[in-house]
């Protein structure tokens, strides 16, 4: 009961969120300097086609009645059309966003796989030769540009060694010569619903070197929030008692300090998710991924703000439904936090 | 099994199924024969009624045109190519143009190529008024007479010919797509002639076209043609350097000798139809004293500019049309970089400081490289050039405002839609009541007139529209309306083993991925 009064008023929150975005995109789009009829004419439009262009987006209408029917179209996710390429913007969506959170969410637990157990590591041999060498591997990971590290990585893996491929989402034997369907945008699922287990294979090993890559930073953040947190929770009574009952180590670390520890080092987690959805441009362009940061600074660039506007929205929901998550991921965790 | 043990197995399989992964894909690739061209930039729009963009790339493997036209190369003069239209006539006024239809030819979805599909097609590109439809403005009727003949009736006489070889909305479309919107092309669906059928689109990805059985002209060798996205430089380096590209563009300057070193790669550059231009407002002082702007125009380091800005590779732009277009004027009166002549222009004019404004495209290197080296030379004549680098929309917002509060120096890249003397100079240089791209506002009711007249008779009396289009672009110069910076050059990076492949820059990077073989 206090689970679902709690959720009713996170929700409603997020509304009033959601309608603060909305009304942000809209007023920033009236103040930026931007011709929107001429991008919709096309490249080196005549200036008749960007008049008749300003007729067909009712660009001389009353600035209420635009929002009005500004904000309909975000209420019913129907984004309209991209003013550059005259697509139809749920079309677009339906193929960067599945892409994007797939690789986000491969990440994510790639984050939390390696940064949350490391940090556990290295606060258990404090000072010793796993912690000093996480330590130095944390500050590479969190201090090294992501494209630098793209690079990096290609270099040695794709490159050097030859074991993994150099960009895109899958390979061509299953993009272009026996191409597996488009279900739901998801490679990985797409690639298992079609029973094609080749081709799964080889859309995992297209998600490991971006996913490492926007990994590294979460993981390395979380890796020095765990270790900190866990040396002061090591040092805490219970965990004593726990000792002195006879637990094993691994049960001391994991079930019973963890817990207690693991609350920062999964909001900068969780928050990096959200990060990712659009932030992770760089990583898209080296790797030829096509995610929403690559569709969204696009159209960025070119004032495209009815593409802008949809992104936005899906960003915030995301971020919000994220964080929710976390929060309540943390209760289930950690026994001191309650949903209140 | 000690757990070690287990680790090391779980890392021993994981690395073999990988490596056995790459293994079945080179197996694959020999089975079926792709050609991968690797694009710096996205494909916007697909629908051949108003693609104006890259999207001409895959247009031009899908769909054809009348007729195809084919660059001026040495003493070889330019002309235009029949393609669907086997043969034309035109009247002697110019006005009546009739188009004899290739036989034999059939739409992807299997119908006949007809005069009445070819009717459709291009009224269904005027109708939809979006792209580069303007190119069929001089068009007031068509007619089918029969099922081979096309009649165009114009308004005034044009080089119908060459505007029907446009790379751009010329495209015919089999009848039974026309009632389909921007979306429907835009999923990666389309119905044309050409030796390639949309198989499917994934944006931000790839395209990927099928080898059209039955075309008409030679069979294709490739079955499968792939336009791959790929935005990072460097990414597509290492695509064409590994051999999982066979086409590019659009790498740094810089890199390009390394490339050429390398057996397995050729790197072919040749001039397009880019010009680079600054666009001096005419409409501000100091600028709208010819003086001034004739000592800018001496204080230009052309050579270095092509030297640094494009390793060499651009080439002297010689007034406003460049080579391989008819009515480039070899012998055009550019002006050389003469610093000291510059400065007593300047004497002359009164002028012995200024502050100016140069905007440009933020992110284009060879701009930059221009105006930093111009900056430098400006500054000894004691002229400051501020360099503003603006988004496109920005940029040209910005100049299409009030021309008094406007930039003093516009710089941009022009190239045709059709390929005529007309489309330079009258885009660029004709009166306009309200700036759209003649943004140094230049004015000359003379020049107007003599280019108005020069395309009415382009279409019936080349030789003499081409003296005149020559002539009005003289004044152009002498009245130092632009500087005229330099001629981009074409450079594509290919793998060698690639056979039968000529740039025609006509068509902006544009592959007929037919004609190619490996």
């Amino acid at each position: 009961m206090a689970l679902a009064r709690y959720l009713l008023r996170r929700l409603v929150l997020s509304v009033f969120v959601v309608l603060g975005v909305t009304m942000l995109v809209f007023t920033v789009a009236q103040v930026v300097p931007s011709d929107p009829a001429a991008l919709y004419a096309g490249p080196r439009p005549t200036a008749a086609l960007i008049a008749k262009a300003r007729e067909t987006l009712h660009l001389d209408a009353p600035l209420p009645e635009r929002f009005l029917t500004f904000a309909h179209a975000m209420a019913t996710a129907d984004f309209g059309v991209s003013y550059k390429s005259r697509r139809a913007i749920s079309q677009d969506l339906a193929v960067y966003l599945p892409a994007t959170l797939e690789l986000a969410i491969f990440s994510t637990g790639l984050a939390l796989l390696i940064g949350i157990p490391s940090g556990v590591i290295a606060a258990a041999r404090r000072g010793g030769l796993l912690d000093r060498l996480g330590g130095l591997s944390s500050i590479v990971a969190v201090a090294m540009p992501t494209f630098f590290l793209a690079m990096l990585l290609q270099g040695v893996f794709c490159q050097w060694l030859g074991l993994l491929p150099l960009s895109g989402r899958i390979g061509k034997e299953f993009s272009v010569i026996d191409p597996v369907p488009f279900v739901t945008g998801f490679m990985l699922i797409d690639t298992a619903l079609a029973a094609r287990f080749d081709a799964f294979r080889d859309a995992m090993a297209h998600l490991i070197l971006p996913g490492l890559t926007l990994a590294a930073y979460p993981a390395g953040v979380a890796m020095r929030l765990t270790r900190s947190a866990m040396i002061e929770i090591l040092e805490r009574r219970h965990i004593l008692a726990a000792r002195a009952l006879g637990l094993s180590e691994a049960r001391i670390l994991f079930g019973h300090a963890l817990p207690n520890a693991v609350g920062p080092a999964l909001t900068v987690i969780g928050l990096s998710f959200a990060y990712a959805l659009t932030g992770a441009v760089l990583v898209e362009i080296v790797f030829a991924w096509p995610g929403l940061g690559r569709y969204v600074s696009e159209a960025i660039l070119s004032k495209d703000f009815p593409v802008i506007a949809a992104a936005a929205l899906v960003v915030t929901l995301c971020y919000v439904a994220m964080n929710l998550i976390l929060d309540m991921v943390q209760a289930l965790v950690d026994p001191r936090v309650a949903l209140t | 099994m000690k757990r070690r043990d287990f680790l090391k197995s779980v890392g021993l399989a994981g690395l073999g199924t990988m490596t056995a992964a790459r293994w079945s894909m080179a197996v694959a690739e020999d089975g079926a024969k792709i050609f991968t061209m690797a694009h710096p930039a996205g494909f916007p729009d697909l629908s051949p009624a108003t693609s104006f963009s890259n999207d001409g790339a895959i247009m031009a493997n899908v769909y054809e045109s009348l007729t195809r036209y084919i660059p001026g190369q040495g003493d070889q003069p330019a002309k235009v190519e029949p393609l669907l239209a086997e043969k034309w006539d035109v009247s002697p006024d110019g006005l009546t143009w009739t188009f004899h239809l290739r036989q034999g030819v059939k739409f992807h979805d299997g119908g006949d190529l007809t005069a009445d599909a070819v009717k459709q097609s291009i009224e269904w590109t005027v109708k939809t008024a979006g792209g580069a439809s303007f190119i069929w403005s001089p068009v007031s009727a068509i007619a089918a007479p029969d099922a081979a003949t096309v009649v165009f009736t114009l308004s005034s006489p044009q080089p119908l010919d060459m505007i029907a070889a446009s790379g751009f909305a010329a495209w015919i479309v089999s009848p039974t797509v026309l009632d389909k919107d921007n979306a429907w092309f835009n999923a990666g669906n389309g119905s044309g002639t050409g030796p390639y059928k949309m198989e499917r689109y994934e944006p931000g990805q790839r395209c990927i076209l099928t080898k059209n059985d039955g075309y008409w002209g030679k069979a294709p060798f490739f079955d499968k043609a792939v336009f791959a996205v790929v935005e990072d430089p460097v990414l597509l380096q290492s695509m064409i350097e590994g051999g999982d590209a066979d086409w590019t563009y659009s790498l740094p300057y810089d890199n390009l000798e390394g490339l050429k070193a390398k057996p397995e790669l050729t790197v072919v550059a040749n001039a397009s139809f880019q010009t680079l231009f600054g666009m001096y407002n005419v409409k501000k002082a100091p600028l709208d004293n010819l003086k001034v702007r004739q000592a800018l125009s001496l204080a230009f380091p052309y050579d270095d500019v092509i030297s640094s800005g494009t390793a060499g590779l651009g080439s002297r732009a010689k007034g406003v049309i460049p080579a391989g277009i008819w009515g480039h004027d070899e012998a055009a009166p550019i002006p050389k970089t003469d610093l000291v002549a510059a400065k007593a222009l300047l004497a002359e004019a009164g002028v012995t400081g200024a502050d100016l404004t140069m905007t440009f495209a933020t992110g284009d290197n060879v701009e930059s490289v221009a105006g930093e080296l111009w900056k430098a030379n400006l500054a000894t004549l004691g002229i400051n050039l501020t360099l503003q680098p603006m988004a496109w929309e920005a940029q040209w917002q910005l100049a299409k405002s009030d021309p008094a509060a406007a930039q003093d120096i516009f710089v941009m890249y022009w190239w045709p839609t059709y390929v005529t003397p007309y489309d330079y100079l009258f885009n660029l240089f004709h009166s306009e009541a309200a700036p759209n791209y003649n943004l140094g506002y230049y004015s000359n009711p003379d020049f107007d007139k003599q280019i108005d007249d020069a395309a009415a008779l382009s279409g019936t009396d080349r030789t003499k529209a081409e003296a005149m289009f020559i002539e009005a672009q003289r004044k152009v110069i002498t009245d130092a309306a632009a500087v005229f910076m330099l001629d981009l050059p074409n450079v594509h990076v290919i793998r060698s083993d690639l056979k039968g492949y000529v740039d025609n820059p006509a068509y902006g990077h544009v592959v007929f991925v037919s004609e190619l073989s490996k």
